[in-house]
């Protein structure tokens, strides 16, 4: 376990492969976990860091670091802490509101980001996100597959008052106006069938900027990557690979693949 | 959880297999060429802390796979360690020639990593480890 002491408390976090920087962060349920085949499907060109967010994973839980702003904070400086420099930023829930905020905040930070599963308004999130046991969010969302199971057996560590404050504070955090406010490419994945966060609605989504690409997974729920691991993957690394500043718009899903060890 | 030596001398391959197996669950120890492999599964051996599996590439500086294989299995503190080697696609005839000094499978590159986590454990699990 690779561990590094941020605002005085223990962040836990993982890092595999070489190349340009990219960082994973996770969402309500789980930890940095379920990255692991992403991270995998990347490596040989990439070097990829996953983190547990204050209240996950093996990372510090104070009920005082719960806020987005506090989470934010954590990945300025965990980036500058481990001098990573112009980052891509694959984030999921949570994580994904963090990427889109923090690539706000800090554009110079930012080259990239996916974001998945990312709610831009409350009403897309099922109130059970409020009300359950990490373990139950875990044992509702996660399907069946060895990478699932690694993430359920990770559940638990959440601390639900991370879950509870972060989604409560989404209402006052003004994320619907985030995709107006940045310029930088931006890859919004959802799985079709995700019973936590609702997709976003087409009206919403005509009105991005044409920096910003929104791609469905059909037979995928709310963790695609897990899922369709072949499949994000797939679209991950073809977004990577795309020149520094421009458009996902003709990204398109293609035949699944699947990294190799050579 | 069982314990694996790994001799890969490409540095990227080598960290990936270990992340892999590692979050896999299990413990490893990671070499890069035959020589290194060698002179651990000694040192791990006299500590009474041998690996469950030894997984080495064919091709390495040093000393390649073959050879490391045929003298661990010429040395009775190692001969029970099942031994698999990693082999690049379009070289099958070296298969023979790593059953003949003593290897117990063969995993072929390119693989993809849940197909070298599954092969893992099938190993372990025939080894008793």
């Amino acid at each position: 376990m690779s561990a590094i002491i941020l605002q005085e408390e223990i962040v836990h976090y993982e890092v595999l492969g070489r190349g340009r920087p990219i960082i994973f962060l996770h969402g309500w349920v789980g930890s940095w976990r379920y990255w692991i085949p992403s991270m995998q499907a990347a490596s040989m060109s990439y070097r990829t860091y996953a983190l547990d967010m204050w209240g996950f994973g093996d990372t510090a839980k104070n009920t005082s670091r719960y806020l987005l702003s506090q989470q934010l904070r954590l990945l300025k400086s965990f980036i500058d802490e481990m001098g990573i420099g112009r980052v891509a930023i694959v984030g999921h829930g949570l994580g994904a509101i963090v990427a889109l905020m923090f690539a706000q905040e800090n554009p110079t930070y930012v080259d990239r980001v996916i974001a998945v599963g990312v709610p831009l308004k409350m009403d897309q999130i099922n109130p059970r996100m409020l009300q359950s046991t990490p373990q139950e969010l875990a044992d509702w969302l996660l399907g069946s597959t060895p990478d699932s199971e690694a993430a359920r057996k990770e559940a638990p560590k959440a601390d639900q008052n991370a879950i509870y404050h972060s989604l409560q504070h989404l209402a006052s955090a003004g994320i619907a106006e985030l995709p107006q406010q940045l310029s930088l490419p931006c890859l919004f994945v959802h799985g079709q069938n995700d019973p936590a966060i609702a997709m976003t609605d087409t009206a919403i989504l005509a009105t991005f900027p044409t920096s910003f690409h929104f791609i469905a997974l059909e037979n995928t729920g709310h963790f695609p990557m897990l899922d369709m691991p072949s499949k994000f993957n797939r679209l991950m690394t073809d977004f990577m690979a795309l020149p520094s500043g421009e458009s996902p718009r003709n990204l398109e899903l293609k035949d699944e693949w699947k990294r190799r060890i050579r | 959880m069982a314990k694996i030596l790994i001799a890969e001398d490409e540095l990227d391959i080598r960290n990936l297999i270990t992340f892999t197996l590692r979050f896999a669950g299990h413990e490893i120890v990671a070499t890069s060429n035959g020589a290194e492999a060698l002179e651990k599964a000694i040192e791990m051996a006299d500590q009474k802390d041998c690996p469950d599996l030894i997984l080495m590439d064919v091709r390495m500086p040093r000393m390649t796979g073959y050879e490391a294989c045929k003298r661990m299995k010429e040395d009775t503190r190692l001969v029970n360690i099942p031994i698999a080697f990693l082999s690049a696609k379009g070289q099958e005839s070296e298969i023979q020639e790593g059953f003949a000094v003593g290897a117990v499978d063969y995993i072929i590159k390119p693989f993809a990593t849940d197909q070298l986590t599954r092969k893992v454990q099938e190993l372990i699990e025939q080894a008793g480890a």
